[in-house]
């Protein structure tokens, strides 16, 4: 692959990433984000393949793999056949609605980009220039945690920091090593599975799910 | 030698908590008393031959703790500080055989106290900021465990366990921000290297370091503002614990303070030691007051170690001042002033508050008006705490005499040295030591003649008996001590020497003592307490010989305090209250004492007055416009911030992505 098509795919990929985070800040039917999730989880599989491929790592290439099986594929055919049981359920009253959202993501991505530049002069690479959009995503992710109430946002925003990290640790080191990145991915995942159960039994204890019945918690 | 014998003592203190810890009840207070005896004699010999060879005992390993060395380096300063703990140690655990009051028998206290005294052994040993910090805060933590022994039936242990926490936390915050602001500034942590590069230091680094260690070890010492713990902790504590933290653990407050200020950073300028001479002064007349007004034993005691500090702290104060000067002669005078004042201080102050837990334990109270008549009813006990009284009061031939002597001296003769700072300081600190020295005598002619004499007020005082007999030994020793250090100073001053010349720059032009009296090298002045004891005793033996050859009347024996009537009762004696009276009333605006006067009339007539009671409670000044504000202002910042997490996990996330944003804007 030559320098300048290795990067503009590099650029393509990393870029669909934020792309579907800001979307997933937009969209409210739930169907809708799960499928973002999944093109989320193989850009981010693109971004190590084309990077594996660049640098003759193997490594890098079977991280690739783990990735785009774990959050590609299981993570969302779980989390559709989750939110299944209430299907066509939508993100009715977000905390924060759609349009401020996306105002608050393009500060975010400001910001992301104005103090990212310190890591991509540190790190040096072209491919390192790329590492606030890996800010970013993590950014916005948690931005999702704050503003979203349904559990299943809550799992998508998990994932979606996890992402950002990834491609930021992928755009910086050319990733973690294969073992860490098998063991993260499976962490993210038995993370997932815990918060599903723990938004079933939400369902059935409270008849809903919103995060914020659960005040009585507090010191 | 003597760093295999200081490993020892460390290990026979670790025993000692191990048996108190899992030895069978009936052996338990046996075992781990004996053991931290044991530790204690260990920790005593290490202590005397340092002082006496003067080399010094170095411990270094690497493996006790992580990511630093535990290094112990006991020089002659460290080995003296060490000899009076282990002998106040020694005392207050005999005395602890006998010992059955305020839970001190609990599994808890018996493994906690052998680790507080080793903590108090080894701190002075510490030399390097880990192993001090660790030992320092072993010794803070052991101590308020050892306060709340008996919580569980008086709540007034629990309020004063969170004074004691608060005010500890606080100091050893202070401490770990001045000695790691110097370890980092210097480039290492240990002591030795710190005290070479310190003079390379920035003016600002060096002076923040000192005002910090100052707050920190002045609040352990107890000095004015930061005492407000110490007449709440050791009441409450059990006897030997007092003892314990009076005797040995203020000490250190001091220790810390000379370590720091003289060793550490070799000196300063002027303005560092006007500040510990302030915080002397205020301490010396604030507890003396304090003192003199109190009306429950201990706190008396308690209050007395607040003076008798803040002499401490005058001493320290002004040696650094002379050595800023260019005094040296007298910059040693002074501490050795102080430091024999630490040593007798130890002395009477321990075996005072043993005898006084002797008290609580015979009558069962502390309060003076709740005492009385005692000294027959406790012929050992009584005289001891006699002893200490008269040895606190600075009477001759007790050893409290000598050491406020030396001090005395030390400060007038700065007087013709010709320096402002000087010519300003030593007339007021002559001026406190002289007050205080009234107000001490006042007040231990109060806590004796309430306490000790005239008539029982009530039926406990009443039936009190003597003591079993290691509480009388164990306080008794310490008040043989006050005699025979206060007839023969010279027992001890050539140690004291000894260990104040360790101190960097402070040298002596000749020895101290001449034969059998205390001289003063450089400076005219001599005192002989021996030929002073001879002629008390003397001029003693002549007036009862006079008196009875001139008497031909038979003697009347009635009680002493009884003011000469026979068929008196308890209830017209005088009240410790009442005998605090006048200096509660001249000292009106510093003690500001709310009086209470109940009286209830006959049901016949309001003309008739059937009974009229009086209550008088003196805060303490601090406590009420310093402490009580700083403590509503934080719960009400307290309250206001427990609205902000309100339970909502959306919120908990935000402050989150906040931090996150903030460390990002920060880092970039």
């Amino acid at each position: 692959m030559s320098g300048s098509s290795y990067f503009s795919v590099l650029t393509l990929a990393a870029g669909t990433v934020l792309v579907c985070a800001v979307a997933i800040l937009w969209l409210a039917s739930i169907r809708a984000v799960i499928s973002m999730v999944a093109v989320q989880g193989a850009s981010l599989g693109l971004v190590a393949v084309v990077l594996g491929v660049h640098l003759h790592d193997a490594g890098l290439l079977a991280a690739a793999a783990v990735v785009v099986v774990v959050k590609a594929v299981v993570i969302p055919v779980l989390l559709g056949r989750a939110s299944g049981s209430d299907s066509g359920s939508r993100e009715s009253r977000p905390l924060v609605n759609v349009p401020a959202s996306l105002v608050a993501s393009a500060a975010l991505i400001v910001l992301a980009f104005v103090t990212g530049r310190g890591v991509a002069h540190f790190v040096g690479t072209r491919a390192g220039a790329l590492v606030p959009i890996g800010i970013a995503t993590m950014l916005i992710g948690f931005f999702v945690l704050v503003a979203r109430r349904r559990p299943t946002f809550q799992i998508v925003g998990l994932l979606m920091v996890d992402n950002g990290i990834a491609l930021t640790a992928f755009l910086c080191t050319a990733g973690f090593p294969f073992l860490i990145e098998l063991g993260v991915s499976f962490d993210v995942l038995l993370g997932v599975v815990v918060l599903m159960v723990l938004s079933q039994r939400l369902r059935l204890e409270f008849g809903d799910v919103d995060l914020d019945e659960l005040q009585e918690l507090h010191d | 030698m003597t760093a295999a014998l200081l490993v020892a003592t460390a290990l026979m203190g670790l025993a000692g908590t191990a048996a108190g810890a899992i030895a069978p009840v009936r052996f338990r207070i046996a075992l781990s008393s004996a053991l931290t005896i044991a530790a204690c004699a260990l920790g005593f010999v290490v202590g005397a031959e340092v002082l006496h060879s003067g080399h010094a005992a170095v411990v270094h390993t690497t493996t006790l703790m992580p990511l630093a060395s535990f290094s112990l380096a006991l020089d002659r300063f460290g080995a003296l500080f060490v000899v009076i703990t282990a002998v106040v140690g020694i005392c207050a655990m005999i005395f602890r055989f006998g010992y059955d009051g305020q839970g001190l028998a609990s599994r808890t206290a018996s493994s906690i106290l052998p680790l507080f005294v080793t903590s108090l052994l080894l701190v002075p040993a510490a030399s390097n900021v880990t192993t001090f910090l660790f030992l320092w805060e072993l010794m803070a933590i052991t101590s308020l465990l050892l306060v709340l022994t008996d919580h569980a039936r008086r709540s007034e242990v629990q309020v004063a366990g969170q004074w004691y926490a608060v005010m500890t936390q606080l100091g050893a915050a202070a401490l770990i921000l001045g000695l790691v602001l110097l370890a980092t500034r210097s480039g290492s942590q240990s002591f030795a290297v710190i005290a070479v590069r310190s003079a390379h230091l920035p003016a600002w680094v060096r002076s923040t370091a000192f005002v910090l260690a100052v707050v920190g070890f002045g609040s352990k010492a107890g000095a004015v503002p930061l005492h407000v713990w110490l007449p709440r902790a050791h009441p409450e504590a059990p006897g030997p614990v007092s003892a314990l933290m009076s005797a040995a653990m203020v000490n250190l407050g001091v220790y810390g303070i000379v370590r720091v200020g003289m060793g550490l950073l070799s000196g300063g300028p002027a303005w560092w030691w006007l500040l510990v001479m302030g915080l002397g002064a205020l301490s010396a007349m604030f507890g003396s007051l304090h003192s003199a007004t109190s009306k429950d034993l201990k706190r008396l005691l308690a209050y007395s170690t607040t003076d008798n500090v803040g002499l401490m702290l005058l001493g320290v104060g002004a040696s650094g001042l002379f050595a800023d000067t260019g005094h040296r002669a007298l910059a040693l005078l002074a501490l050795v002033a102080a430091l024999l004042h630490v040593v007798f201080h130890a002395v009477f102050k321990g075996s005072l508050f043993l005898s006084a837990s002797s008290v609580h334990q015979a009558a069962g109270s502390t309060d003076l008006d709740q005492l009385g008549g005692l000294l027959r009813r406790m012929p050992v006990s009584g005289p001891i705490f006699l002893v200490g009284g008269l040895a606190i009061a600075a009477l001759p031939p007790f050893c409290g005499f000598v050491s406020e002597w030396l001090l005395l001296q030390s400060m007038l003769h700065g007087l013709p040295s010709g320096d402002v700072a000087i010519a300003v300081a030593m007339p007021i600190g002559v001026g406190v030591l002289a007050l205080t020295g009234g107000l001490t005598a006042f007040t231990f002619t109060k806590a004796i003649g309430i306490g000790l004499l005239g008539l029982p007020r009530t039926q406990d005082a009443e039936r009190a008996g003597e003591v079993g007999r290691p509480m009388w030994i164990g306080a008794g020793l310490l008040a043989v001590l006050c005699l025979v250090f206060g007839v023969a100073p010279f027992l001890v001053i050539p140690s004291v020497v000894d260990a104040a010349g360790a101190v960097p720059g402070l040298h002596l032009a000749g020895a101290l003592t001449r034969g059998w009296n205390v001289a003063l090298p450089g400076v005219p002045g001599m005192l002989a307490p021996g030929l002073v004891a001879i002629g008390l005793v003397g001029f003693g033996g002549l007036v009862a010989l006079g008196r009875h050859l001139v008497q031909q009347r038979p003697v009347r024996l009635t009680e002493a305090w009884g003011c000469g009537r026979e068929l008196q009762t308890a209830r017209m004696e005088y009240t410790a209250t009442s005998f605090g009276e006048p200096l509660t009333r001249v000292f009106e605006d510093v003690l500001s004492p709310a009086r209470d006067v109940d009286v209830s009339h006959l049901a016949e007539s309001r003309y008739y007055t059937e009974a009229a009671v009086i209550h008088t409670t003196i805060d303490d000044a601090f406590e009420r416009r310093v402490y009580r504000p700083a403590d509503r202002m934080l719960v009400r910042w307290g309250a206001v911030a427990r609205r902000v997490p309100n339970g909502s996990v959306h919120r908990y996330l935000a402050f989150g992505l906040v931090a996150l944003i903030v460390v990002l804007v920060v880092l970039a």
